[in-house]
């Protein structure tokens, strides 16, 4: 383990990261009341000022307000899709690891199925399939996301299946659907949720990458990607600003994210639990 | 630490029956601080000596805080521990003494354990590295502890060996290919080789069959015999009768009798209530248990911390009896005829 | 009465872990298996407890042949044989507390309206306090989980109890302590045990009548 300084100081730059977005996020939309979509062609591609502290982009719109706009749907996006994603990884994975025998087989072999497709091809396949929109870029990520949860449950569950504890409940008389509910899956809920936390960062890029690629929201719409899609343009006349900062905002809060997601799994080694050796 | 702490442990290093103690203790106290701010009182006011040649078997009931004193001893106690009271490990050939509770990290990691203080763990599969052989793991502590050329480790790996009666044929093997008592001279040839001088063995005998159990004594015993000191720490009271020259009996974080194994085994008897309780739980004695469980080291109560479990207590009982003359009781029981 | 006739089992059908093992448990009875570390014992506990499928041989339960099972055995075969094994530490679920894991059997068969009653009998009987039950196992001592371990496995008052190395951690007097409560409720139910271990004195003393390892093995497999 790093030295306490330095994961002190990880813990709350992280924290302060995440409470600083979620703030602007929650707040600033129903607060200040501006149109984000706002044209005013006779500002555009104003560099950063007072006025418009992350500039302005090729249609006149003010980006600081684009870019909390874009984060608040990346966020969204990325938060469901990794809920979704979480939720059928457990379920699988535990249903794998707790039935065992065929039905372990046939699920992670459609596992290895949906790994061996490229992520992203398999993503813009998903969204290729409805209109643009929020839902779609949300099964896409979940499609393409499950796979490593249901990976890491099963495993879990294998290691605590063969556990003497697990024998003592089929020796008290427990069902099979009993000893998964009661015993299993409450083991593995904590890794299970670190795994969804850590893949929140994974959602919102590929929400982001898909966007990019014209596939994933209406242009129209502020989610990151879209604003760097955007700015391409204007990068290549040479107006940095308008990918900078969308870019930078996709990076930070995920690493923040990433990083709280570290501190708590250091704190779910059961060795940091205990304060006693007796 | 006060000076005449200092000055007693001194004194009892230098004099009395204790001019060879390798080991003294005095005062010994550990402390956890929980969150919450509760307090957990693992070891209290513990002391012995312990001399060259002599092996002192710590027994108690799991959670009494004989480990907490081997882990204190060694230094290797969790940050929130708070230790007070002297531990004197005498200095080689005549060098001053260390007090272990007083070592900083530094002194106790290059001077002291592996050189000066071996262990022999409680499960030696868990001790060894799974994925190299017993001859690699016994000449990398070699070349940590004394730094020496490449032909010298070997040397002294395979010394250790032979001093743990680990037989030199399986050497090359890996701790997967051994047998119970193999993994338990493997790992004692580890604690063996910084040729210390006292040996912590913190409940070698957890887990093992009789016959292993006694073979692993008999080995720990001979060790002792070589001129070694040994701290047995056990609540396998058949392994220490069969190897301790003296008993110390811990209850509830307090060392509460301390006698020679002769008479502790013997027809005399402990005098302390709950070592005659302990012994007569034996199944091949009365096989009655001790009525009651020990009390919570977070919750003691202020007088004698046996007394609600003690057929004999008595009023005198709720203040605490004085550990003296070996023993810590208001009405100890005579010597059995 | 409880059967074991030439039974082979293993974890891999190529190289069992013992071959033909037979050994008969009395109705009321106590037998003390006595054998060294890694021979094959604890298996055959678990054989006996209906928690592993031999793979060849007989195990009859009062008269009712148990040897075929899929998944797991019959629930209301298993639930008449009572386990306690060698380490509380991995045999206690760690989220339960000591009162939930007395008494999980009893949720588990769907009698829950019993488990509160089952629960004020259970905890004196095998020596744990108010205060205890309440508590999770990282919070007890080894000694303590053993004793709730023991009352998990007394809960459904199974008419037989396989104990495997049940005291092989703890100390004398906790081992006395968990040996008498097993003996006060064999006295009450007639149930009888079936208790496996290395500890001769121990087994000798505890158990009517004590079975060396290899003397259940047929004449060509033993050591």
């Amino acid at each position: 383990m790093a030295d306490p300084r330095t994961h002190r100081l990880r813990l709350w730059s992280s924290a302060l990261v995440v409470g600083v977005v979620l703030l602007a996020v929650l707040v600033v939309p129903p607060l200040v009341q501006l149109d984000e979509q706002a044209v005013d062609l006779s500002r555009k591609l104003l560099p950063p000022s007072w006025e418009h502290p992350f500039g302005t982009d090729d249609l006149g719109r003010d980006l600081l307000l684009r870019c909390v706009y874009g984060l608040r749907i990346s966020l969204l996006v990325g938060l469901v899709a990794a809920l979704v994603a979480t939720v059928v990884g457990t379920a699988v994975g535990a249903a794998a690891g707790a039935l065992g025998g065929w039905t372990d087989r046939t699920l992670m072999r459609l596992v290895d199925t949906f790994s061996s497709v490229p992520h992203l091809l398999l993503g813009i396949f998903v969204v290729a399939l409805f209109r643009p929109g929020v839902w779609p870029v949300i099964a896409s990520v979940a499609v393409t996301h499950w796979l490593s949860t249901a990976r890491i449950v099963r495993s879990e569950v294998l290691s605590l299946r063969t556990r003497p504890f697990v024998e003592a409940a089929i020796s008290g008389g427990a069902t099979r659907w009993r000893v998964a509910v009661r015993h299993l899956l409450p083991a593995v809920l904590p890794q299970a949720g670190l795994a969804a936390v850590l893949m929140v960062p994974h959602a919102m890029w590929h929400e982001s990458a898909l966007s990019f690629l014209g596939l994933g929201l209406p242009s129209h719409q502020a989610s990151l990607g879209n604003l760097v899609q955007n700015a391409r343009s204007s990068l290549l006349a040479g107006y940095g600003w308008p990918t900078l900062f969308p870019g930078l905002l996709l990076i930070v809060p995920t690493l923040a994210i990433a990083g709280l997601a570290g501190v708590w799994r250091d704190r779910l080694n059961p060795r940091r639990r205990s304060e006693l050796m007796l | 630490m006060t000076a005449e702490n200092v000055l007693r442990a001194l004194k009892a290093v230098s004099a009395g029956r204790a001019e060879d103690a390798v080991l003294s203790v005095r005062d010994l106290s550990v402390r956890f601080r929980l969150r919450g701010g509760r307090t957990v009182e693992a070891v209290s006011d513990a002391g012995f000596d312990l001399g060259a040649g002599e092996c002192l078997a710590l027994v108690g009931e799991s959670g009494c805080g004989k480990s907490v004193l081997a882990s204190a001893l060694l230094g290797l106690l969790p940050g929130n521990a708070e230790t007070s009271g002297t531990a004197l490990l005498a200095g080689p050939e005549g060098a001053a003494a260390t007090d272990l509770l007083a070592a900083d990290e530094k002194t106790l990691a290059r001077t002291v354990r592996g050189r000066r203080v071996g262990l022999v763990p409680q499960s030696p599969a868990a001790h060894l590295t799974p994925v190299r052989t017993v001859r690699s793991q016994l000449e990398e502590t070699v070349r940590a502890l004394t730094g020496t050329s490449r032909r010298a480790r070997r040397r002294a790996a395979e010394d250790a060996a032979g001093r743990a009666a680990f037989p030199a044929g399986h050497l090359d093997r890996y701790p997967h290919e051994l047998s119970g008592g193999l993994a338990q001279r493997a790992a004692t040839a580890l604690a063996l080789i910084g040729d210390a001088r006292l040996l912590l063995a913190d409940e070698p005998t957890t887990g093992l069959d009789r016959d292993l159990v006694d073979r692993t004594a008999d080995e720990l015993r001979r060790h002792a015999d070589d001129g070694r000191a040994l701290l047995l720490i056990t609540h396998d009271l058949a392994a220490a009768e069969r190897i301790a020259d003296r008993v110390a009996v811990m209850y509830a974080g307090r060392i509460v009798e301390i006698a020679p194994a002769h008479r502790f085994f013997g027809p005399a008897g402990p005098r302390h209530p709950y070592a005659r309780g302990l012994l007569d739980a034996l199944p091949d004695r009365a096989f009655t248990p001790i009525p009651g469980m020990p009390p919570e080291l977070s919750a003691l109560p202020e007088g004698c911390a046996f007394a609600p479990r003690c057929p004999l207590a008595t009023e005198l009982c709720s203040t605490r009896p004085e550990f003296t003359a070996d023993l810590a009781c208001h009405h100890p029981e005579h010597p059995r005829a | 009465m409880l059967e074991l006739d030439t039974v082979t089992a293993g974890y891999d059908r190529r190289t069992p872990v013992f071959r033909g093992a037979s050994l008969t448990v009395a109705p009321g009875e106590s037998v003390g298996l006595l054998g060294p570390s890694g021979c094959g014992k604890s298996t055959l506990a678990r054989v006996a407890a209906l928690l592993h499928r031999p793979d060849a041989g007989r195990l009859v339960l009062d008269g009712t042949e148990v040897t075929a099972w899929r998944h797991r055995a019959p629930r209301e075969l298993r639930t008449a044989v009572g386990v306690v094994f060698q380490q509380p530490r991995t045999a206690a679920d760690p989220r339960l507390t000591l009162a939930d894991l007395l008494v999980e059997p009893l949720r588990a068969t769907g009698r829950r309206a019993e488990a509160a009653a089952r629960l004020a009998e259970l905890a004196p009987a095998v020596g744990l306090t108010p205060d205890l039950l309440g508590r999770r196992p990282h919070e007890v001592s080894d000694g303590q989980l053993q004793r709730a371990c023991l009352g998990r496995a007394l809960a459904l008052r199974p008419r037989w109890l396989v104990c495997d190395e049940m005291t092989a951690m703890l100390d004398a007097s906790t081992t006395a302590a968990l040996v008498a409560a097993v003996e006060t409720y064999r006295e009450e139910t007639g149930a009888s045990l079936l208790a496996v271990g290395h500890d001769r004195l121990l087994l000798r003393r505890w158990c009517d009548r004590t079975v060396e390892w290899q003397d259940c093995l047929p004449a060509e497999e033993r050591p």
